[in-house]
């Protein structure tokens, strides 16, 4: 080897295969056209377990809270919905709260419940969602296809109530702009019913199934209430060890404390407890739904408030299915705020993912990264390293796949 | 509960040659020293028992850099203010004290380059592309102007 080859490339140095050298790296991510959210991590093995993460984000980062600083308070809340493409009207739900806390307009009573109607049906979404993806790494197409069917019924609901699909643009200040349609209740109620059951089968098939118990049973590095709550995990990360982490308990917002409800927390710590915590969820917000549509009081949707915000500052915060969501504006008086900041959970849960990895193998990692919900899903292009052979090659997002299930079922791939 | 809470932040502010400043029902403003700010939050962490931080934010207040640590106990919001000076923006990292501000110290570093000092990854970068140029100024401060900044990175075609 001569010494031009022996000079580390650019694309070796970005890695961090300089800093090192002595164990194996894994670069995870970060571009994945499916994906909200691009992200890199780099995965230090040790033979076959993860011994170390670095995070590296920023990827779509746009500029939001700056362009913030640019806009009228109203266009703002628009824009914040864009954040997510799956949780986007807890986003200016809370931003909403946030600027209407330095107002003094009082939200109606019925606006508060279509937030709620649309902020669980956006929860079981999001659920169906996750638990969907959660069968596909595992190397269970079948309850991927089933369970993101069941999810096309909450989405007919939402563009029934709100006319879109995803970005449903429902609310206003001190307010929603639509009314719930009329006759919708019966509809709504049953649909609900269904989905509760359809979330008690599902509930079974993980508690029974080969597929589901060999890649979730014990499947996650264990992570006490302490460490949880020190590295500032929320939503699901910090249920699922036990901790009574719940916006909508601990500081009721919209109409959640007019409609009775109990939080769900498990306390076994691996993946499996996450899927059965997030299926218990569906059933206590369809519960919620229901209850709100037979309970929707009469009145005024809106107050229409002018587009001068008073001088001062607030916070907001919300629970999103991934979590707590927390905005504080900043007002100078005027029509253009001159600070919002927002805080999006899966950044919360970044200490959290990276605490869950250590210690697991490399065919673990899909499965593990998935159950935080954050969005995930960057394996499309990995390229390995080994650095004692020198050897490198690389691997798409469906091969990790396919090595993760012939990891736990060897015996599928014998001929 | 949240009485008692206020009561006792209100307390300790006062020890702490400080105020606490109420802004509504359920917030409290605290603002505190730069070199006072790690054994104030670790009171607020052993002694009142917040454990939550929802996040830190960065401000530019002109002169200086605010830094506000939002804690969250039940329905109480505690926004805990320090400032540095522009002109020597370094602050004391919390990351010892709570490991999960270590991202959020990462973020208030690319948007308004303040400096903290014992975060074991504030050099590198978290948001901010790779080959964002040295001399730029950080993009959250009031005086960089978008149109500059896409001049400087070339990207002022894109734009039209």
């Amino acid at each position: 080897m001569n010494a031009e080859q022996n000079k580390p490339t650019r694309r070796e140095e970005t890695a961090g295969l300089i800093e090192y050298s002595t164990e194996n790296l894994v670069p995870f991510g970060p571009i994945h056209p499916a994906l909200k959210e691009p992200e890199y991590f780099k995965l230090i093995l040790e033979g076959e377990r993860i011994v170390e993460v670095i995070p590296r984000i920023g990827y779509v980062h746009r500029g939001l809270e700056k362009a913030a600083e640019m806009r009228p308070w109203v266009q703002n809340m628009y824009m914040f919905e864009r954040t997510c493409g799956i949780c986007s009207f807890v986003h200016s739900l809370c931003y909403g709260q946030a600027v209407e806390g330095l107002t003094m307009f009082q939200v109606p009573r019925r606006a508060k419940y279509i937030r709620l109607i649309i902020a669980e049906l956006e929860r079981i979404h999001s659920h169906l969602l996750w638990v969907g993806l959660m069968g596909h790494w595992a190397g269970f197409e079948t309850l991927f296809m089933w369970v993101w069917s069941d999810r096309e019924i909450v989405l007919d609901l939402v563009e029934a109530i709100s006319g879109n699909r995803v970005h449903k643009s429902m609310n206003a200040f001190c307010g929603v702009r639509r009314d719930m349609p009329e006759g919708m209740e019966d509809r709504i109620i049953e649909r609900m019913k269904h989905m509760t059951d359809r979330a008690h089968y599902y509930r079974q098939i993980i508690d029974t199934e080969e597929t589901m118990l060999a890649r979730t049973e014990n499947v996650g590095n264990k992570v006490d209430q302490e460490t949880a709550q020190k590295l500032c995990a929320v939503g699901p990360m910090a249920r699922y060890v036990g901790l009574r982490h719940d916006v909508r308990l601990t500081d009721p917002y919209a109409a959640y404390d007019e409609v009775p409800f109990d939080i769900v927390t498990r306390n076994e710590g691996d993946v499996r407890a996450l899927l059965r915590l997030r299926l218990d969820e569906i059933v206590v917000s369809a519960n919620m739904i229901s209850y709100a549509v037979e309970h929707l009081p009469e009145g005024p949707i809106r107050v229409k408030i002018p587009p001068v915000i008073p001088a001062g500052e607030h916070s907001s915060h919300c629970e999103a299915p991934r979590g707590e969501i927390f905005y504080y504006v900043r007002s100078g008086g005027g029509r253009i705020p001159e600070r919002v900041k927002s805080r999006q959970p899966t950044l919360a849960n970044i200490p959290i993912a990276l605490e869950l990895l250590k210690g697991q193998t490399l065919a673990d990692v899909p499965v593990v990264l998935t159950a935080i919900d954050p969005c995930f899903g960057c394996m499309d292009r990995m390229s390995f390293l080994d650095t004692d052979t020198n050897r490198q090659w690389t691997w798409s997002g469906e091969q990790l796949r396919l090595y993760g299930i012939k990891h736990y079922f060897p015996e599928r791939f014998k001929k | 509960m949240s009485e008692t809470l206020l009561a006792r932040i209100t307390t300790f502010a006062a020890e702490s040659n400080t105020k606490a400043v109420p802004l509504r029902k359920g917030e409290t403003l605290v603002e505190v020293d730069q070199a006072n700010i790690k054994i104030f939050i670790s009171h607020l962490l052993n002694d009142l028992a917040l454990r939550h931080l929802a996040t830190i934010t960065g401000l530019d207040l002109g002169q200086n850099l605010g830094i506000t640590y939002h804690f969250i106990q039940g329905q109480e919001t505690i926004h805990v203010r320090t400032s540095v000076p522009k002109t020597n923006p370094a602050a004391l990292s919390i990351v010892d004290l709570i490991p999960g501000a270590i991202l959020y110290e990462m973020e208030i570093h690319d948007m308004f380059g303040v400096t903290f000092t014992g975060n074991p990854w504030i050099n590198r970068k978290l948001l901010l592309p790779d080959d964002w140029p040295a001399d730029l100024p950080p993009p959250l401060l009031k005086t960089s102007k978008p149109a500059e900044i896409r001049k400087r990175l070339g990207l002022e075609t894109a734009q039209k």
